[in-house]
């Protein structure tokens, strides 16, 4: 590419941010307005974010239901939406962030999932994202996972997840949760989830037990899997992306155990087994030499 | 409101606003990162004389020797010789790869806290230093940094077993300074001697740093609109919290983060832990 080229390109670029800013429609991101009122759902990538969007936006919405069309007006997220959209929300606002520990996040649901799940389910995204080819060895992929090596920003699994469960595991406006849990008991999550959010005074959800069942259902696999295909096009998240590879993949737990070799497995477990077991995530190469994740010895949530 | 909007955009696209948190991080950047007031620009100094014994560190020219990353650009930081080393006051970031964390008693940061304080004029004369403590403990004066506790904890937790990281307690450093820039220096990987180390302790010790800042101070971007009557380099000593806190101020401090200090090695005096573990059952 010519020199010319780049700069002409800088150019536009450094125009087109200053209109952004002149015009309040720059991306939130860190760059936030935080209200004292909000509520965060956070996560390191692919640990079921948008799932839980879903299945919230579901339950609080029970007249309309979720669709990758309408969730970034009701449960959005900081990364692709402007601080000046996000503060016209109704409020509190429930919003999805991968941040590392953030001290002025008021209130925050912090969903936790198996890193050997993530890796695999990482692994995809990253393919679907074009950032590896699409006949990447898996056995390349994790020891860079490991170290946090894509969206360096979020920091690696450990952590993403360390920060938070330190930080906050004694805090009322801290709320953890296993995507395993989910998966496995959907409803009683919810549930709690609901109590919480009704601590941190959000207006009235109706939990009752068909309601709960009914954002469930509406937030089945299946049925995300479909709309994605309608509106991936749109939702800002899958747009640029490749559309043979799907957003919503397998959407279960333990897959790992199929798809990655025993050496990967080896390599996630020696790196964090500590704390994986610590969140109750068993280990299944227990010869492995174990760091202890002891988190200044205050232990973390079980 | 508009005016301001207009300055940041102006700014923004011309990359003048300060970096911050958005400074962009190159692998080989080491970071000296603290709460404020935890010794920071002590080990700026140390290491300014470390590395150019021959053209001691001042207050004119610390910004070009450890530049921190809240006064210039990303663009004009990026431009600097790699590998950069910077000043740092962010709560944990895992961009950073190579960093010194400085930690120090509480206590001793809130004491230097309200001195410096009042030299920034954040608070009035004569204002009590337990309102001051309730409010620091709250993390009100600087609410980009978070609490005291959660920003040792969150670089703590974190990165405290991890390659390239370095924790130092600044009262260690204080005790015996040479060994405490021994570490630096190797985690810097700069070759050097006793020598060298001992000169760059003496280059900047506390007397040699105040001498500068009464000639350079009205230079210094962190010193030049704050009142004069007050310094910047204070008493550069540990414990002073025993004479200058009341025991309502330290059991405010030792009740809110006790067992992160007792962790740390910081010894409690009030009764903190007692009550709160009365109050777990």
């Amino acid at each position: 590419m010519p020199p010319a080229h780049g700069s002409v390109r800088k150019l536009f670029g450094a125009l087109a941010q200053t209109w952004r800013v002149l015009t309040g429609r720059q991306i939130a991101g860190r760059g936030l307005t935080v209200f004292p009122d909000d509520i965060f759902l956070v996560s390191y990538p692919r640990s079921g974010n948008t799932w839980t969007r879903f299945l919230l936006g579901n339950l609080i919405y029970q007249n309309d239901p979720i669709t990758f069309s309408n969730i970034e007006s009701r449960i959005p997220e900081i990364y692709f939406n402007r601080d000046r959209f996000l503060r016209r929300l109704p409020r509190p606002r429930i919003l999805k962030s991968h941040e590392c520990f953030q001290p002025h996040y008021p209130r925050v649901i912090y969903i936790v999932r198996d890193p050997r799940d993530v890796a695999v389910s990482f692994y995809h995204h990253n393919v679907k994202a074009r950032n590896i080819p699409d006949d990447y060895p898996m056995a390349s992929f994790v020891p860079r996972f490991i170290a946090g090596e894509f969206d360096v920003k979020f920091g690696s699994w450990r952590d993403n997840v360390l920060s938070w469960s330190v930080l906050r595991k004694d805090d009322p406006g801290f709320l953890m949760l296993r995507y395993e849990d989910m998966r496995h008991e959907p409803a009683r999550v919810l549930v709690n989830v609901v109590d919480f959010l009704e601590r941190c005074s959000f207006p009235k959800i109706d939990s009752s037990a068909e309601a709960v069942q009914r954002a469930i259902e509406r937030s089945s696999p299946d049925r995300m899997r479909a709309l994605e295909k309608q509106q991936a096009g749109q939702w800002i998240l899958t747009k640029d992306t490749r559309s043979d590879k799907p957003f919503v993949r397998s959407a279960i737990s333990g897959g790992w155990k199929s798809q990655l070799a025993p050496e990967s497995v080896a390599a996630i477990e020696s790196a964090w087994g500590g704390l994986m077991q610590s969140l109750g995530y068993e280990l299944s190469s227990t010869g492995t030499a174990v760091s202890v994740e002891s988190g200044l010895h205050r232990g973390l949530p079980a | 409101m508009i005016w301001n909007r207009v300055k940041y955009g102006f700014r923004a696209a011309f990359g003048m606003n300060p970096a911050g948190r958005r400074l962009t991080v190159f692998p080989d950047d080491v970071f000296i990162v603290s709460y404020p007031r935890s010794g920071n620009t002590w080990t700026r100094f140390l290491i300014g004389n470390l590395l150019n014994p021959n053209d001691p560190v001042t207050f004119a020219n610390v910004e070009s020797r450890v530049p921190e990353i809240y006064f210039f650009s990303d663009r004009r930081l990026r431009k600097l010789a790699r590998p950069r080393i910077f000043k740092s006051h962010e709560y944990f970031d895992p961009r950073y790869q190579r960093t010194i964390y400085m930690v120090r008693d509480p206590r001793d940061v809130a004491v230097s806290l309200y001195h410096y304080s009042f030299k920034r004029r954040d608070i009035p004369d004569a204002y009590p230093i337990e309102e001051f403590v309730l409010r620091f403990v709250n993390g009100e004066f600087f609410e980009d940094f978070g609490t005291w506790e959660e920003h040792v904890l969150s670089w703590h937790a974190t990165r405290k077993n991890s390659s390239g990281v370095l924790f130092l307690k600044y009262e260690d450093v204080l005790a015996d300074p040479l060994q405490g820039l021994a570490k630096i220096a190797s985690t810097l990987q700069a070759e050097t001697t006793p020598q060298m180390l001992a000169r760059a302790v003496e280059l900047s010790s506390a007397t040699q740093m105040r001498g500068l800042e009464k000639k350079h101070s009205a230079e210094w971007k962190l010193t030049k609109d704050t009142r004069e009557d007050i310094a910047f380099v204070r008493e550069a000593k540990s414990g002073g919290w025993r004479t200058k806190l009341s025991t309502i101020a330290v059991r405010t401090i030792e009740q809110a983060w006790g067992a992160t200090m007792k962790e740390l090695g910081y010894d409690l005096v009030t009764d903190a832990d007692v009550d709160r573990e009365l109050v777990k059952g």
